[in-house]
């Protein structure tokens, strides 16, 4: 469906392999892991078969001011930390940020697993000795939509707000959702994106369901392995991104640095299982976002890969990119880099496209040393590229049968 | 305590919770931008680990029209005047 153009103007991500575009292209360009040993939580870790994580292991400076930490878990400080990073790099006047014509579209797992946590330390230890031990604020910190409203909160936007918690589609139908309200008029921008925080619980979900990887806790660095015959499993990660996405009108009238164009977005379910992947519905998402973009597949140089490094969505994702794709354009998987970011990852894989087309190279999926004959007829990036890429796809899938896809396309 | 013990540990209270260094006695909470309905749950509960006991509903209801420290200082008092009064529950 036509609509106005959509284009982005700013982004800014914290990744396991660096927080904002200069570290974060060194590291793609380098090959560089995010993924390290897991912490000790005294909790959950001593039971969890898989020793490894996706983590920020940096330190982030923060500047914010008591009356907006007193809000936020360590996902809002993620989430509020990209999209400051995100305004100061567009250049929008404060009066457009609070005009109502800037919208939010943001999202997370769980919002704060670690508030939660401290919640149900009080039900079950009864806190003895305390009172009202479950704060006022426990549950702006820990409910879903705690990244949306936190931004909101701490810029004075007063546009629409848009939560998505679809566990990995989390950011990615957060960019989609935001695409489509500037896209057919209801907002003149959204700031748009996820953030996870550092969580065992989510690592010991996968666990328990035989899809972590274990057979490399003694080598952080070589696991997850997209497509790879050695992978055995995800690496459950943090981090937070963040897109400004802008009518172009009002991009270009106010002269605005433009990074991409969002073309297209598609958004299904699988309308069954809601665990396992499933090709047809996948195929059908990739379809459908051609479709809204309008472009052919022979248009699309470079696919970023849902790739979680498991045995089985590997290949049914390798089909369905072959299905719909055939074995023109270039596939890389970003999870071999930093695990999978969860709710985070739609949009921080999505910055790492923009940060290719802005720089003029592909890097290829870390660890994918010798591909699964299964996962072998796509056209996987043969090594670090210096090449443009014009047009990217980037699909995430989600558990609860949830597919994206993204098509965006370098301004010229 | 004494109205010069509570006006001290209330003092203390806003620094330490809600960094406010040298709030004026009778400025208005909720106009210095500073301070809103979240911050006065929270209030609530420090007050309530200053006088080691847990506020009733209806105590707590009558804190809704607070808004200066002086305010606060005084409700504290009548809650401490009360709880001696109650063998300090």
């Amino acid at each position: 469906m036509r609509g106005r153009r959509v284009v982005i103007t700013a982004c800014a991500a914290i990744s396991p392999i660096g927080h904002g575009r200069a570290a974060i292209v060194e590291s793609l360009r380098r090959g560089v892991s995010g993924v390290k040993p897991l912490k000790e939580d005294h909790l959950l870790a001593r039971f969890i078969h898989s020793r490894v994580f996706g983590t920020v292991d940096y330190p982030v400076e923060y500047d914010f001011k008591r009356t907006h930490r007193k809000t936020m878990g360590p996902v809002a400080y993620y989430a509020c930390q990209v999209a400051k990073e995100t305004l100061e790099q567009s250049g929008l006047s404060p009066e457009f940020i609070t005009s109502g014509r800037l919208g939010v579209a943001f999202g997370s797992t769980h919002g704060s697993p670690s508030v939660q946590r401290d919640i149900y330390r009080t039900f079950f230890t009864g806190a003895q000795g305390e009172f009202s031990t479950i704060g006022a604020v426990d549950y702006l910190k820990s409910m879903v939509h705690t990244t949306a409203v936190n931004i909101t909160k701490m810029f004075g936007i007063t546009g629409r707000v848009i939560s998505s918690s679809t566990a990995c589609t989390t950011a990615s139908q957060s960019i989609g959702y935001g695409y489509e309200a500037v896209k057919f008029g209801m907002q003149d921008a959204m700031l748009c994106g996820g953030a996870d925080e550092y969580d065992t619980t989510t690592v010991a979900v996968f666990d328990n369901l035989l899809a972590c990887s274990t057979a490399y806790n003694d080598r952080p660095a070589c696991t997850p392995r997209p497509f790879d015959r050695g992978r055995d499993g995800l690496v459950v990660g943090e981090g937070a991104g963040a897109l400004l996405l802008e009518e172009y009108e009002h991009a270009r009238a106010r002269g605005a640095n433009i990074l991409g164009e969002v073309v297209g977005f598609a958004c299904n379910n699988n309308g069954g299982d809601l665990i396992l992947p499933n090709m047809a519905g996948i195929r059908e998402t990739l379809r459908l976002g051609l479709g809204d973009a309008e472009l052919s597949a022979d248009q699309v140089d470079f696919v970023s890969a849902h790739a979680t490094g498991t045995k089985m969505g590997d290949v049914i994702e390798a089909q369905a990119i072959h299905a719909v794709y055939g074995s023109h354009p270039l596939v890389t998987g970003f999870k071999g880099h930093m695990g999978h970011t969860m709710g985070s990852c739609g949009a921080i894989e999505t910055i790492f496209v923009l940060y290719l087309m802005g720089e003029g190279f592909v890097a290829p999926t870390l660890n994918l040393e010798e591909p699964d004959e299964r996962c072998a007829m796509i056209r996987h990036t043969p090594g670090l590229q210096e090449r443009q890429i014009d047009v990217a796809a980037i699909q995430n899938f989600a558990f609860g049968g949830v597919n994206t896809s993204i098509l965006i396309k370098r301004f010229s | 305590m004494t109205r010069d013990e509570i006006t001290g540990a209330v003092l203390e209270i806003f620094r330490r919770e809600f960094e406010m260094a040298n709030p004026g006695l009778d400025d208005d909470l909720r106009e210095t931008g500073e301070f809103d309905s979240v911050d006065a749950i929270e209030l609530l509960l420090e007050i309530e680990r200053l006088l080691n006991r847990e506020l009733t509903h209806e105590e707590k209801q009558m804190a809704m029209e607070i808004r200066t420290i002086r305010q606060v200082i005084d409700y504290v008092e009548m809650l401490a005047v009360k709880g001696q009064g109650n063998g300090n529950r």
